[in-house]
């Protein structure tokens, strides 16, 4: 039984633009995210990918309350959460925590790595009594994969990946049921980005977590989605199962997203077909009319600068099942596969072995 | 061959001890050749770069031993003054980071010019025009009009462009590109890679790619070299590598790549964390994280054996890594 943990309607987040220091008057403001809908479910997780300043990490703070919505709603098991303020708020604040991306600046350097991961319970009494705390911090170390004599270190004196496992720690601390994890490894080293996405595929398990899992690394997001959304300039321009979105994509920014990603395989270097986009991103304060992808899409006509595309099945899929059949915000839509099928397994089975072992 | 490195040797001393950041590393890069040197922070790569270049801040820095022939001359022999008359003429260096690198308070076209003044002695004028040629020829619109705009007023990909500008404005023989998409979104890092590999074949120079993307060497790189606590300790034409990696973390880098078929498994991860410069393992600096070390390996420093004509790994089990 699916059961929405999280659903997200029209959510928007504009910050104005003012002009003048007595009489301010707004001139216009930054859409940094325009009317975005998503659910997620229980126990799974939701990748939100996108490029730089289209709206993703906004929409994480706006799930944590860092950020108040500008219109739209949030809504946490059926209730809308986003007025809350007050005590209200913070009993939902518990359930909802978030995993930050630079585990350098995301860490007090004055506070010991027990002050920080059990700086939840002085928030939120109620979570742990005073004299269990800590050694609910040490379980908490514990269950990351660190080891449980560090409280009383310093974040200076761990590495990166440690640090990250660290903030993990903390989001941990009050017993979340969704975990929004914001590039969670793109500070880190490859060998090491391996480990903490295994950590937090781990505790997923063990505590039954909801994740909304936001990157720009395609390959990371697929490994760890059950459904994917991509963004483009504060909207959701595709979305569905991993599947779906990489190996059946219709929305033209997908499939230039996903032909852009190096393989890491020379082989494809000659069979491969890149989608070059033309141009840079547009800036939010000036969000093209229509479809906001039409500047740099390849197969734009004037109903593109018109008509703003839906978030809806195409209309030349919906009596086709199957997985082209999925929302993408395009007039025209058409099914292209741009990444090469990978050949399976045969290849090297030799480190499959090695990689469980 | 165009560029040498030969048992190069840096280290940096600080209060807390020496930090051995390159200990004998060796490379070569002929015309037209691409080198990917592939590693993670801290393996070397980046201080190997600086000091082909000459950029190294000395002190801290300081190169121990080695040999850099550029063109047949050992530059490490040269006085600075022919050092500078060399570097941006004929090896330049494009950075991760254009919007640190470019002086914020000058125009770009006064920066791309700067250029033809100094080692062409250019006046100011044929300066500008071939600027504003140079800002053409890496594609930004309106290159006449933007000329005279400051690196603020550009998005990051442009400005990557305009150093790629700047880099190729003399006509190098050999360019060292350092992590120069990593800061860029991959729709952007598409197009800068792919006008640095056209002006690439265009000019026939040699390229040093330094990066930590295995899939950005794939797409672009003839060799790669992998660095791992300040030594080489794979080295192969691109093609074999992804096919049958002879050294164990080279493996387990291309293992830890999330893979289809590996959905809903856990990823393979190699275990521990890169040694710490000042104070790195005895024999293979890999050992400690190696799935295959053996007794030996926690003794004995492995040379790079050679694997065949083309292919080097410092690995004492080569072979069994090579075969699986």
């Amino acid at each position: 039984m699916v059961e929405a943990i999280i659903e997200v309607d029209g959510l928007v987040k504009h910050y104005p633009l003012t002009q003048g220091v007595l009489f301010k008057k707004q001139v216009g403001a930054v859409k940094a995210v325009d009317g975005v809908d998503f659910v997620l479910n229980k126990g799974e997780t939701l990748g939100i990918v996108g490029e730089s300043g289209c709206g993703k990490s906004t929409v994480a703070r706006m799930l944590v309350h860092l950020e108040r919505p500008t219109a739209g709603l949030i809504k946490y098991k059926g209730e809308d959460i986003t007025g809350l303020s007050g005590r209200a708020l913070k009993a939902v604040r518990r359930n909802i925590q978030m995993v930050f991306q630079d585990p350098y600046t995301s860490l007090n350097p004055r506070m010991t790595v027990g002050d920080i991961i059990g700086e939840p319970y002085e928030i939120h009494p109620e979570a742990a009594p005073r004299g269990d705390r800590r050694r609910r911090v040490q379980d908490l170390l514990d269950v990351v994969g660190l080891n449980p004599e560090y409280v009383n270190r310093y974040p200076h004196q761990f590495s990166g990946g440690q640090r990250q496992r660290i903030g993990i720690a903390r989001g941990l601390a009050l017993r979340p049921e969704v975990i929004v994890a914001d590039e969670p490894v793109s500070a880190l080293d490859v060998s090491v980005q391996a480990q903490v996405i295994n950590l937090l595929a781990r505790l997923q398990k063990d505590f039954d977590l909801s994740y909304v899992f936001i990157a720009h690394d395609l390959s990371i997001v697929r490994h760890i989605s059950d459904r994917v959304g991509v963004m483009y300039l504060g909207r959701i321009v595709e979305t569905g199962r991993d599947e779906e979105i990489y190996d059946h994509p219709t929305h033209p920014y997908t499939q230039a997203l996903l032909s852009a990603v190096p393989v890491p395989d020379p082989e494809a270097r000659e069979h491969r077909e890149r989608i070059i986009l033309s141009g840079d991103v547009p800036s939010p304060t000036n969000v093209p009319s229509g479809c906001r992808f039409r500047t740099r899409c390849w197969k734009a006509r004037e109903r593109c600068a018109l008509e703003v595309p839906l978030l809806a099945v195409p209309a030349v899929f919906r009596h086709v099942p199957g997985p082209a059949a999925h929302d993408s915000a395009c007039h025209f839509a058409e099914e292209t596969r741009v990444v090469p099928p990978e050949e399976p397994a045969g290849e090297a089975p030799d480190d499959l072995d090695e990689g469980g072992a | 061959m165009l560029l040498e490195v030969r048992d190069l040797h840096v280290e940096f001393v600080t209060r807390d001890g020496v930090a051995k950041a390159v200990n004998g590393v060796s490379y070569a890069v002929g015309e037209g050749e691409t080198l990917a040197v592939l590693g993670e922070s801290g393996s070397g790569k980046s201080v190997t770069a600086q000091a082909v270049m000459g950029i190294l801040d000395t002190p801290p820095g300081r190169i121990g031993a080695g040999e850099i022939l550029f063109q047949g001359r050992d530059l490490l022999k040269l006085k600075e003054e022919e050092r500078r008359r060399i570097r941006g003429a004929r090896m330049a260096m494009i950075f991760q980071d254009a919007l640190s690198a470019l002086n914020p308070v000058l125009s770009v076209g006064d920066q791309l010019g700067e250029m033809f003044v100094v080692h062409r002695g250019m006046s100011k004028k044929d300066a500008r025009a071939r600027a504003v040629e140079l800002m053409d020829r890496v594609r930004i619109p309106g290159a006449a009009q933007r000329v005279r705009d400051y690196p603020h007023q550009f998005s990051g990909g442009m400005r990557q462009r305009i150093m790629i500008a700047m880099a190729l404005a003399l006509e190098p023989a050999l360019v060292i590109a350092d992590e120069p998409t990593t800061a860029l979104d991959v729709t952007v890092q598409a197009q800068v890679m792919d006008l640095l590999a056209e002006l690439q074949r265009e000019f026939h120079m040699g390229l040093i790619l330094i990066t930590h993307d295995l899939g950005v060497v794939a797409d672009v790189a003839d060799r790669i070299a992998v660095m791992y606590a300040g030594r080489i300790v794979e080295s192969a034409p691109v093609h074999d590598i992804y096919k049958a990696p002879a050294h164990p973390y080279t493996r387990g880098l291309l293992d830890s790549i999330p893979r289809l078929d590996q959905k809903g498994q856990e990823l393979y991860a190699i275990k521990g964390l890169p040694p710490n410069l000042m104070n790195i393992p005895p024999g293979c600096a890999f050992n400690p994280r190696c799935p295959m070390a053996q007794d030996v390996c926690r003794t004995d420093e492995p040379p790079l054996y050679e694997v065949d004509r083309h292919r080097g790994s410092a690995c004492h089990f080569w072979r069994d890594c090579v075969n699986g």
